[in-house]
């Protein structure tokens, strides 16, 4: 019961957050130089023409009446129009969110069972031959910038080899698969290392913990004591730099999306701030708002079902 | 009979440091011996070798042989084979040893799911009459509760439960009550006492403490630097100590010093007093007022305390009493919510600008000499800080001053140019003193000073407080959980429980007729030596 007040708390205290975050993104694209109505009505039309457009979309009131309306609009649930493809911002959010939320999850089902291994691998014998060359590789794919290792990606497996498209997202799940395999693979190649890095620390840690002894003086051995004592004990702090991970995930799709060409939140939102496409720049910052704040409400569920000594 | 447990000439080293040099001694089938020595003196490691439950830099050589069968030989799964099933251990501080994810039940059932076929009910059968043996009362309802949510002592308890799970014939415990309070101590020390009589247990206990170890144990061993130095029965060794050593570790046992005459406290106005003083940890937050819940937590309740100047208080009371909190109250480390704490007439100034002028008159001594210091601070700057910072005496008199305060803690001269890593427990915690005499307060307040000590370093803090409270008239407020302690230090005592005073009066008169079942109870837990040379006198 206390769990369920809790998570009616937590979403309430997202509505403060949202407003700060939909205030934010206001004033930043109003004060950003560059107007969508020209854009939007083209080289050639007049300052006549430029001043209907203006009226009929409500941009010639005042900047804070606009706000005032956007919210109006907002609590009604109505993320207004898109200026440029003049239709309605949520039915934009609702065909592009799936992608990008397809892909983030793709990337952490690929990302999970290596840094498991690995992390194992590297904690078994600290500074050993395993652990000195999975810290190397790790080094190195933390150095690699992402944009560059996604185009060698997409211009070797995509180009060259042909085994993976270059683009788009496909139709069934399986061609979703297949389509987003080499975006979710560069994503990947520098998420691992940071969790790694940080699980190995965690079992390091846990490893030299006094309940392991009291474990092996009960004979479990040393596999069953690392199983059943140190991995649970050393996943919790790996799990919350991960709910900052995928929501970091989230807001940095938009660079394997737009070397990709997959469309997802990423290419959306990259495309309208552009186009200066306020109310869908708007609307995607806070559908990206409202993601984290529930993988973080998740991952804090998740603690408290992992360990007894944290209370919601 | 042979013995069940024969160990002949064992010895650790861990690369070039040897940890237990040929150590030899038999345990009989249902007998119980006692290491007893102080810390590094390698009771912990031989205790460990036993089952080979050390580092892998650790070299052990000698041989141990249980049951006719050489463990040092033993490949590893044999020993998984034997450790729990045959040889059980039972640690020092049940809260770090206990998996704190995983539910007391499932932790006892560990053992008996590896060594034995039962499965399903008849281990949850079996857990319960573990935790019924051990006297943890309800069993049911702790079967699924986290460790965090039991006392100390039942932690304890949980833990004895899981070695015993598989009917071991040897339970190893290492230091098991250091880390508990006088009453809990006892309560498992009688159970130990009661698994023996009744289950034909047979017991290593290692302690550093010897009235703890001669409650349980008829044999006794004395360890000192990696080296057995004497052996025998438990009264011969106690009553007829032929080592040094051994005379020291006795003579150092509260018990067996003098008890200071009643020495009357001056009268006169008070130099330091608390009045309805109320500490509360924790505020109500938000998700409170929105769950209905409480997050606050009164640690210190209606807590009154008057010390007059060269007197000496003492606080006692089990963990969690609120004893430290009102000592931290009274510096102004923690606020009370109320309450009024009175200097020398005076309101006190614990907050504000006067706030340093007041702590050079209080002074705080910490339980972990460890903690307190600067690590990478040397002894002689730690000392000096104080005097140059707030200038009580000329700079190039600072090197003099050290010099002096130094000497009057009994720390060799050399020793100022160490840092405290390079120190003994106690020569740190007398370097804390010292910083706090650096301040020459009027009043001085020891939190648990003596607690992460052993007994020999404990005599000698005692000794030099004893001292400073006679040559410099000190005023000490001094805190323990160790009623011993405070029986041959203070003029008068407070008693503590869940944060209320339960009981207040002169020293003697606590002691002697307790007006509580509480004060009662903790009096009754001081582990006592076995009367073999009648040392008290009233």
């Amino acid at each position: 019961m206390s769990t369920l007040k809790y998570i009616c708390w937590r979403l309430l205290m997202a509505l403060p957050v949202l407003l700060g975050v939909s205030v934010v993104t206001f004033v930043l694209m109003a004060a950003t130089p560059g107007d969508p109505i020209r854009l939007l009505a083209g080289a050639r039309a007049d300052a006549d023409m430029i001043a209907l457009v203006r009226e009929r979309y409500g941009l010639d009131e005042p900047i804070l009446k606009q706000y005032f309306i956007y919210l109006k609009n907002l609590v009604q649930g109505d993320l207004g129009n898109s200026l440029r493809y003049r239709q309605p911002v949520a039915d934009l959010i609702a065909r592009h969110y799936p992608v990008t939320l397809f892909l983030v999850i793709y990337t952490v089902v690929l990302t999970l069972p290596p840094v498991v291994f690995l992390s194992v691998l590297s904690a078994r014998k600290p500074n050993g031959v395993a652990d000195q060359v999975i810290r190397v590789i790790g080094v190195l794919g933390l150095a690699v910038p992402v944009f560059w290792l996604a185009l060698l990606f997409a211009r070797f497996f995509g180009a060259q080899l042909g085994w993976f498209p270059v683009s788009g997202y496909g139709e069934t799940f399986s061609e979703h698969m297949w389509h987003l395999f080499l975006p979710a693979l560069s994503t990947m190649i520098w998420v691992v290392p940071i969790l790694v890095r940080n699980l190995r620390a965690a079992l390091l840690d846990e490893m030299n913990r006094d309940y392991v002894q009291a474990g092996l003086s009960k004979g479990l051995g040393r596999k069953q004591v690392f199983r059943t004592h140190v991995f649970p004990n050393s996943v919790l702090p790996t799990l919350n730099l991960f709910a900052v991970i995928v929501a970091y995930l989230l807001g940095g799709s938009v660079i394997v999306e737009t070397v990709y060409a997959v469309p997802g939140m990423g290419n959306l939102m990259v495309d309208s701030i552009l186009a200066r496409d306020y109310f869908v720049v708007q609307g995607a910052t806070l559908v990206f708002a409202l993601t984290t704040m529930l993988v973080m409400l998740a991952v804090d569920l998740l603690s408290t079902v992992i360990d007894p000594r944290i209370t919601a | 009979m042979t013995a069940l447990l024969s160990v002949r000439d064992l010895t650790v080293k861990f690369g070039a440091l040897t940890a237990v040099s040929n150590v030899s001694f038999d345990l009989e089938r249902g007998g119980a011996l006692g290491i007893v020595g102080e810390s590094g003196s390698g009771k912990s490691v031989t205790c460990r070798a036993l089952v080979r439950l050390l580092p892998d830099t650790a070299r052990i050589s000698g041989s141990v042989r249980f049951d006719g069968q050489s463990i040092l030989d033993a490949s590893e799964s044999e020993l998984d084979g034997l450790r729990g099933k045959h040889i059980a251990m039972v640690f020092q501080s049940p809260a770090s040893h206990l998996d704190p994810l995983m539910r007391v039940g499932d932790q006892v059932a560990e053992s008996l799911r590896k060594h034995t076929d039962l499965s399903g009910t008849k281990i949850r059968q079996e857990v319960l009459r573990l935790l019924e043996l051990v006297r943890i009362p309800n069993p049911e309802n702790w079967l699924h509760a986290y460790p965090h949510q039991l006392s100390g002592g039942m932690k304890q308890r949980v833990m004895i439960a899981g070695a015993l799970a598989c009917q071991a014939d040897i339970l190893l415990a290492d230091e098991p009550t250091t880390a508990l309070d006088a009453t809990v101590q006892k309560r498992i020390l009688d159970l130990l006492n009661e698994l023996r009589r009744d289950h034909g247990l047979s017991i290593i206990f290692v302690s550093h403490d010897l009235g703890a170890v001669s409650a349980v144990c008829d044999d006794l061993i004395v360890m000192r630097r990696s080296e057995l130095v004497e052996a025998g029965p438990v009264a011969d060794v106690i009553g007829n100590p032929q080592h040094d050593y051994t005379r020291m570790l006795i003579a150092s046992h509260p018990d067996r010093q003098a008890i200071t005459t009643a020495r009357r406290g001056t009268s006169g106005t008070p130099l330091i007093e608390a009045r309805n003083l109320h500490v509360r940890f924790g505020n109500r937050t938000l998700s409170d007022l929105f769950t209905g819940g409480d997050s606050r937590f009164t640690a210190v309740r209606d807590g009154n305390l008057v010390v007059r100047p060269g007197e000496a208080l003492g606080i006692v009371g089990e963990s969690g009493s609120g004893k430290s909190t009102i000592a931290r109250a009274l510096v102004g480390l923690v606020q009370p919510v109320a309450g009024k704490i009175g200097f020398d007439g005076n309101a006190a100034q614990i907050t504000g600008a006067r706030r340093v002028g007041y702590l050079r008159d209080v002074q705080l001594i910490y339980q972990h000499p460890y903690e307190a210091l600067n690590p990478r601070m040397t002894i002689y700057n730690a000392i000096a800080e104080p005097l140059r910072r707030h200038r009580l005496c000329a700079p190039s008199d600072v090197p003099d001053q050290v010099a002096d305060l130094m000497a009057q803690v009994d720390l060799w001269p050399e020793l100022a140019s160490k840092i405290p890593g390079q120190l003994s427990g106690g020569q740190c915690q007398r370097v804390a003193i010292a910083r706090a005499l650096a301040m020459n307060p009027r009043v001085l307040i020891a939190d648990e000073i003596t607690s992460a000590l052993d007994v020999t370093l404990q005599a000698q803090i005692l000794d030099l407080l004893l001292r400073l409270q006679k040559e410099r008239g000190l005023t000490m407020i001094f805190i323990s959980h160790d009623l011993a302690v405070i029986r041959k230090l203070c003029h008068s005592v407070i008693v503590m429980r869940r944060g209320e005073i339960v009981e207040t009066g002169p020293t003697e008169q606590v002691f002697d007729t307790p007006e509580t079942d509480y004060t009662r109870d903790l009096i009754a837990a001081i582990p006592h030596l076995p009367e073999a040379v009648p040392m008290r006198s009233r």
